[in-house]
């Protein structure tokens, strides 16, 4: 089967969500990379949250295709990243320090 | 980014009317000129990032659905936070039990499921409707990938004797990754849907909806997965 090229804006689309992808596994890779040095602390919990924060956020806005949408619907995915992170950062701060 | 909204064309000519209206499209212009003009107006990808649609790719009953679900989620995550801050040293033991190679290949699965899925909606958009069931049923591929993996980690703690009721740890780690799990087969069997049409011909152009509500369910299933791998895995 004869593959059709893509069209110029699709090419416009492919190339940053193929980046971000890249970007995606990087910051997983030195997830899992301090978890397997077997690393802990309120600093690195916090600097791997962080990581898995601004993941979800490329997720909602390159692959779910927010950055596109206007309004209430443009922020959705990341009023929700803050509320879970903001908990989470709360929880694990009053672990280390309460 | 998506074509977000053509499942509401209405709409979607006002949109391009309206910004047509407030980018000042001289009156003087010719009907071509103007026809182009409503046309970028109307495509995402051709349109300054300024400007947007007002709803999000998909059909809009699925991002109620999508809400729903990451709220649960949400609830999730703050309880095993604060219920680790009782018995820090208990979450902080266990969790050097689990695999952390296989959340790895796992949250790469997921997050490579989510790139070809990313193809597959850009191919239905171009109408390479072959193009894209190849796509998506990768897609369902790495889903399997995960999958198989997640068994397989289950496998070993069912054989090691643990269960829901061994320790507060093992509560959270197995009903929040099970609920997951549930969650993937779903996605998977969405996505199989959406290939199946894709590979009758059934979507467009003009009429891929279909192809982006089951997207963006996918990509929920990997949004919570990449909260789910560092709480549960990584942070200590």
């Amino acid at each position: 089967m004869t593959m059709t090229p893509p069209s110029e804006p699709t090419r416009q689309l492919i190339r940053p969500c193929t980046l971000v992808y890249g970007v995606l596994l990087t910051l997983t890779a030195a997830t899992w990379a301090i978890g397997r040095a077997g690393l802990g602390g309120l600093d690195l919990s916090l600097l791997v949250l962080g990581f898995a924060l601004f993941k979800g956020h490329l997720i909602g806005d390159w692959f779910m295709g927010l950055r596109g949408v206007r309004g209430i619907w443009r922020w959705v995915v990341v009023i929700w990243l803050l509320i879970p992170g903001g908990l989470i950062t709360f929880a694990f701060t009053l672990s280390y320090r309460g | 980014m998506f074509d977000a909204g053509l499942h509401w064309p209405a709409k979607q000519q006002t949109v391009g009317l309206a910004f047509c209206l407030r980018s000042g499209v001289p009156e003087e212009m010719s009907r071509s000129d103007k026809a182009s003009a409503v046309a970028i107006a109307a495509d995402p990808a051709r349109r300054p990032a300024a400007d947007g649609v007002p709803y999000p790719p998909g059909d809009l009953a699925i991002w109620i659905f999508i809400l729903a679900e990451l709220l649960v989620f949400a609830i999730f995550f703050a309880a095993y936070a604060f219920a680790r801050l009782s018995n820090t040293e208990l979450f902080d033991h266990y969790q050097t039990t689990l695999d952390r190679d296989a959340a790895l290949i796992n949250t790469l699965a997921l997050l490579t499921s989510s790139y070809f899925v990313i193809r597959g909606v850009v191919a239905a958009r171009e109408g390479h409707n072959r193009h894209c069931a190849r796509w998506i049923w990768g897609a369902v591929a790495m889903g399997g990938v995960f999958l198989l993996v997640k068994t397989a980690e289950y496998a070993h703690h069912l054989a090691a004797g643990v269960s829901l009721s061994t320790n507060q740890f093992y509560m959270f780690y197995l009903s929040l990754t099970f609920f997951h799990y549930l969650h993937v087969i779903l996605g998977m069997l969405i996505l199989a849907a959406v290939a199946l049409k894709a590979g009758r011909g059934g979507y467009s152009a003009a009429d891929h909806v279909g192809v982006e509500t089951g997207a963006s369910y996918w990509h929920m299933v990997d949004l919570v997965w990449l909260i789910l791998f560092p709480l549960v895995y990584v942070m200590r």
